[in-house]
């Protein structure tokens, strides 16, 4: 476990010898927070909501936001660069399982980033979101396992299909892919809630729906509790299954492997 | 049994064939032609501990292909390799605890941080106990002579820094095995000494193993006693360096420099001539004669402002070698 703390506590010291990057995050972040709450404005206001109100709107998106941001300099994008310029041979050098390096690596390089964006946007949200939003002890309690799943299983389906750069080199239209599923059927941009009924239905088929929307589901307390259970069990069983996958393709990743360039 | 057993060792690669011009591109998309490249063919050798060992052979010889398998990077296609009876590419994290590598062409230091912290990257990675560390980061700071840049970001560091800084780190956690590729590349004389002298004291004081590959015949000179070559992934010679001098390095070649007015150069001579530009040339000779000989019969002949005496570069031995080996292309 050590070893996977201080990959992460370097990395995130890495991230932040970088000021200005660090505070253009912030003015972007800030942006895209501006854009989503007068889109959401606007539409909540023409009556399309059912029982979704501004404030539940806006908490699912500074959630969503911030469990994206944990993940978004993504592994699969790593694994590709390290396998153009040849960098995997030297990460592969070291005494630590590749994925648990990967996995603290990412957090690492993000989690500051996450935080310094979202801070200022929480703070921001305070203003127009109504106490009533706060969620039970109960659901809290819930709230946070349900979120980490959700957080590893983002890491998880993005390992995944980063592996595929060892057969493929580059991999990026696969993360493009990734990122489209994701949208539609997670509900990161629209929220599953506005959903028709087979693209609903669809999203239960797949793992994407357990990794931002569950979570802010349970947050806003617009499930009942057994119903959350399920959920939390079914991130579960997607997460161990996927698992056991990537065991699998790194296995054959491995004899794939060919390191470019001396 | 030894330390390090290579087995018949064979590796290989499919290459896509490309063909030429957009056209080609554009056909290749719909169907593609592989070639089979072997990077490494049979190859079996077997090292003691403590050893020192130079690994030679031209670009694309197949050096970092072998030392990638023995560091358990990758698999082997065909053959076996035992380090200490681990495998290393089924037992990876195992092998990686035993084994320090360095490859010149990359680094391991963390970009925008100080050395030190990439030291203590290492020290968790590996679990060195707290003492042996602080007493490693001594002895190599001083060895390597890292004290001055020790706490400055890497992405401000010289080549030369940074390579110090890639073999320390290989070395804190008191690896029983050190494989160098190309450690000594683009470095400048001075450091290209302190880095050989480490490595030598390295290896007297704690019988570290070493797997050194160069293109510098002076690396292997300084430090290792046994070479082995090899080109086109085919070991050529595995033996002490003596006897690789013996077998292999056939003289010398000779350096005239001019100034101004050339002599006529004459063709019947003892010797060859190699090159020949508007200020030098370089010639070597075809039968046995010292180099004093030939220096005072040269001068006496051509008299030129200049001689200089020159051994043979690596890549002639080896190509020679390779000449004689009479393999086919």
């Amino acid at each position: 476990m050590k070893k996977y703390r201080i990959v992460f506590k370097k990395s995130l010291k890495s991230e932040m010898t970088y000021r200005s990057a660090a505070l253009a995050g912030v003015v972007s972040a800030a942006l895209r927070f501006f854009i989503q709450v007068f889109l959401w404005k606007a539409l909540l206001g023409t009556g399309a909501g059912q029982d979704i109100g501004f404030s539940d709107m806006l908490l699912y998106v500074v959630i969503s936001g911030f469990m994206l941001e944990l993940t978004r300099t993504n592994v699969a994008e790593s694994i590709e660069n390290a396998m153009i310029d040849g960098t995997i041979s030297m990460e592969l050098l070291r005494p630590i399982s590749y994925k648990g390096y990967m996995l603290s690596q990412t957090l690492g390089k993000n989690i500051y980033g996450t935080l310094i964006s979202t801070l200022p946007i929480l703070l921001l949200s305070l203003f127009f979101i109504s106490g009533a939003g706060i969620p039970t002890l109960c659901y809290g309690l819930l709230f946070v396992p349900s979120a980490l799943l959700g957080i590893l299983l983002m890491f998880e389906t993005t390992y995944l299909a980063g592996l595929l750069a060892f057969w493929l080199q580059r991999c990026w239209f696969i993360r493009f892919y990734l990122n489209g599923l994701r949208s539609i059927f997670g509900g990161t941009t629209v929220p599953i809630w506005f959903y028709p009924g087979f693209l609903k239905a669809l999203s239960y088929l797949l793992p994407f729906r357990y990794m931002t929307f569950e979570p802010i589901n349970l947050f806003l307390m617009k499930v009942p509790l057994d119903q959350a259970l399920v959920s939390i069990l079914a991130a579960f069983l997607w997460l161990a299954g996927l698992s056991l996958l990537d065991r699998l393709v790194w296995r054959a990743a491995i004899r794939k492997l060919t390191v470019n360039g001396g | 049994m030894s330390f390090i057993e290579v087995k018949n060792l064979c590796k290989e690669y499919r290459i896509v064939r490309s063909e030429k011009g957009i056209g080609g591109a554009v056909k290749s998309l719909f169907h593609r032609e592989y070639i089979v490249k072997e990077a490494v063919k049979n190859v079996s050798f077997s090292l003691d501990k403590g050893e020192v060992v130079g690994y030679i052979g031209p670009n694309g010889a197949g050096k970092s292909t072998t030392i990638k398998i023995l560091s358990g990077v990758l698999l082997p296609t065909k053959g076996e390799v035992k380090i200490g009876n681990i495998i290393p590419y089924e037992n990876r994290k195992e092998n990686a605890k035993r084994i320090g590598v360095v490859f010149g062409q990359r680094s391991q230091l963390y970009w925008d941080l100080p050395i030190s912290d990439t030291f203590e990257l290492y020290e968790s990675l590996y679990g060195i106990p707290r003492e042996r560390f602080r007493q490693n980061c001594d002895f190599f700071t001083e060895l390597l002579g890292m004290k001055d840049f020790l706490n400055q970001p890497v992405r401000q560091l010289s080549l030369g820094q940074k390579m110090k800084a890639n073999i320390a780190i290989a070395l804190l956690h008191d690896p029983e095995v050190l494989y160098l590729d190309e450690p000594t590349i683009g470095l400048d004389v001075t450091s290209k000494k302190v880095l050989r002298d480490a490595l030598k004291s390295i290896n007297h004081e704690r019988k570290t193993t070493i797997v050194l590959t160069t293109h510098d015949m002076d690396d292997i000179e300084a430090v290792c006693q046994r070479l082995i070559m090899i080109d086109q992934g085919q070991k050529l010679f595995d033996g002490s360096l003596e006897d690789f001098r013996l077998k292999y390095n056939d003289g010398f070649m000779l350096k005239l420099e001019f100034d101004g007015c050339f002599p006529v150069w004459q063709e019947e001579g003892d010797y060859e001539l190699l090159e020949k530009t508007e200020h030098h040339w370089i010639l070597k000779p075809k039968k046995d004669i010292t180099s004093k000989e030939a220096m005072i019969e040269l001068i006496g002949k051509y008299d030129p402002i200049n001689l200089y005496v020159q051994e043979e570069r690596i890549e002639d031995i080896v190509r020679r070698a390779y000449m004689l080996q009479n393999l086919p292309v």
